[in-house]
């Protein structure tokens, strides 16, 4: 069923409506979202819950450009994701900031290192520009005296404030987190969080974050939670 | 693009050991390759050695000579109707043939290969041989060359520190005067070079009416090609006569031929080749997959896959440097040990080296291409 998207404000960074979602093919189809309909405004900070199995983070990576859509209306950054070509998957992507459970930072770059990769994507920042901007994002998470630290000497929470200030890099448009506390203790895991929000805040980039995490819920602006591949409420 | 070739060497170095074990792995295929293929070249131009000394324009040989280390003789006489031709200016036989040499220190006997050419303008590039023109016209008198084989004992030093040595050769003493540099190959071991006569001294049993080879110097200006046609004739069917460039050629298509020095070496450099392969390919395999989830999270945050490959080939091109330099040094260290062991000379061309550096980039690159393909196929979705 193909719908063009007719409401709703134009400056929406993301906009979806009656996504379907499926894994497999003919018998071993297996139908993981139904439905699926919801909007981020600018600068909102939207949190995603919902048991293991709801496709959270199948959503996530739809609204990503991770994956293929192929039923419903997704438009990500004022882009239609609907048949969209890989290449063009890979430029919204650009366009977009992504935390996830690992920090995923290469282990043979430094800190440093590792936020100025991003910069690659953006050649037309000169590279005087590309360090500063590298050491005050680290500044701004709180590591301005590990920038030349390699991750396997950074502890969890650190390595996560590492992968925040690369998400951030960028610039993009639109973060997406994906349960970035798991693998960090409660304290660290509320101070990535809360990072996260006062970054977000200061850009007016807007957030959608995956959690389990009932300890980080007050820093959204709404909570989406999901059942069985649906929508459930919308705080 | 730009961070590529530091991101590419910040993982490669990272850790150490496995570099050194990459770059190790290099070296050893270009040192083989090297090798195997310097050897294969230095067989072939040490056998066809005697041949590239030949400075006739034109040379006679028997139709059945195959090559001239073991020539069929022709009838000398057909020799005597050539300087009827106008173009010609000397026309001169010359023998070859195994004889027995009896070290003068352990008394054993080792075969050695003869040359019988007139010393006073052998139309051989025959190092030293004139000085010693005079006294190679008396009887029993020979060279030795002093890249002989050290089988036959000390020789050469004792001719050019002590003097002239008495040997038996064929049963007959024979008094080596002194050395001439020429070189040895794969299938004689030594050479001596003596006037005719005291070549059919040695071989009693031979008729002085046969020679091996004949050679001919054309009046200068004149193109060999168009005399050796019009000299065909004069020779009939008892002969053959062919240009020196054809008697080289021919030479090392029968070496060639009849020793598999293209398998074997071949062969060998293949081994080398498969074995930086399998190194280089294998570190690096194993750094894509222990970097599986990195990478595809550069490739969720909108890097291509061009980028990956770009870091993997130049991961690749930097180990193909890394290795090849010391695999350099190595086999002109090999190149020389070999030269003293075996005393036959074995060089470093340009060519090789360019033709195996080209070989290890391709070798390392291939590696490079194959090792990436998993990080093709990696899902960026997998991330989450």
């Amino acid at each position: 069923m193909q719908t063009s998207i007719q409401s709703g404000d134009s400056n929406s960074v993301v906009r979806a409506k009656d996504i379907q979602f499926a894994f497999g093919e003919g018998e071993l189809r297996k139908q993981i979202l139904f439905d699926v309909s919801f909007q981020i405004e600018a600068g909102e900070i939207v949190l995603l819950t919902g048991p293991s199995g709801s496709g959270k983070t199948t959503l996530l990576t739809l609204i990503g450009a991770l994956r293929q859509i192929r039923e419903g209306e997704l438009s990500v950054l004022s882009r239609s994701l609907h048949q969209a070509t890989a290449t063009e998957l890979m430029l919204v992507r650009r366009q977009i900031g992504f935390i996830f459970q690992q920090h995923n930072l290469l282990p043979f770059l430094t800190a440093r290192a590792n936020v100025e990769l991003m910069f690659d994507l953006h050649p037309e920042i000169p590279k005087a520009e590309v360090r500063r901007r590298a050491s005050d994002l680290l500044e701004s998470v709180g590591l301005g005296d590990r920038l030349d630290y390699h991750p396997d000497r950074l502890s969890g929470g650190q390595k996560q404030r590492v992968a925040v200030a690369r998400a951030l890099a960028a610039e993009p448009k639109l973060l997406l987190a994906d349960e970035p506390t798991a693998a960090l203790d409660s304290q660290s895991g509320r101070d990535v969080v809360e990072l996260l929000r006062n970054l977000a805040r200061t850009r007016g980039c807007p957030i959608l974050m995956v959690t389990h995490d009932s300890r980080v819920l007050d820093v959204a602006d709404r909570i989406l939670h999901m059942e069985d591949g649906r929508i459930q409420s919308g705080v | 693009m730009r961070s590529i070739l530091r991101v590419a060497w910040r993982q490669l170095s990272y850790h150490k050991m496995k570099l050194a074990v990459a770059a190790a792995g290099v070296v050893v295929a270009v040192m083989l390759m090297l090798v195997q293929l310097g050897i294969r070249q230095g067989a072939i131009d040490n056998s066809v050695a005697v041949a590239r000394r030949i400075t006739a324009d034109l040379v006679v040989v028997s139709p059945r000579t195959k090559t001239i280390f073991q020539s069929s003789a022709f009838p000398r006489r057909l020799l005597f109707r050539i300087p009827g031709h106008p173009a010609i200016d000397r026309v001169q036989a010359a023998y070859m043939s195994q004889a027995k040499f009896r070290s003068p220190w352990d008394h054993q006997e080792f075969p050695i290969s003869v040359y019988g050419v007139d010393p006073r303008d052998p139309m051989m590039d025959l190092p030293g041989l004139l000085a010693h023109a005079n006294e190679l016209e008396l009887a029993d008198r020979t060279l030795f060359d002093r890249r002989s084989r050290k089988t036959y004992g000390p020789v050469a030093k004792h001719v050019e520190e002590v003097g002239p040595l008495m040997a038996e050769i064929n049963y007959r003493k024979v008094k080596i005067v002194a050395t001439v540099n020429v070189g040895i190959s794969i299938s004689t071991d030594g050479n001596l070079y003596m006037s005719p006569a005291n070549f059919h001294r040695l071989f009693p049993a031979r008729d002085p009416g046969n020679a091996d080879l004949g050679l001919i110097r054309l009046k200068p200006g004149l193109d060999p090609e168009l005399v050796r046609k019009e000299l065909e004739p004069y020779v009939g069917n008892e002969a053959r006569i062919v240009t020196r460039q054809r008697l080289v050629a021919d030479e090392e298509a029968y070496l060639r031929d009849t020793a598999p020095l293209d398998f074997i070496f071949g062969m060998g450099a293949a081994v080398g080749f498969f074995i930086g392969f399998v190194v280089v390919y294998q570190i690096l395999y194993t750094e894509v997959t222990n970097h599986l989830p990195q990478f595809a999270t550069l490739k969720a945050m909108g890097f291509s896959d061009r980028y990956l490959l770009g870091v993997v080939l130049s991961q690749s091109f930097m180990l193909a440097f890394l290795g090849f330099f010391p695999g350099f040094v190595f086999a002109l260290g090999i190149y020389k040990i070999s030269t003293k062991a075996i005393q036959m000379e074995f060089d470093m061309t340009l060519e090789r080296a360019v033709a195996v550096f080209l070989l290890t980039v391709f070798m390392c690159g291939l590696s490079g291409i194959i090792a990436i393909r998993k990080a093709w196929t990696a899902d960026p979705a997998d991330v989450f």
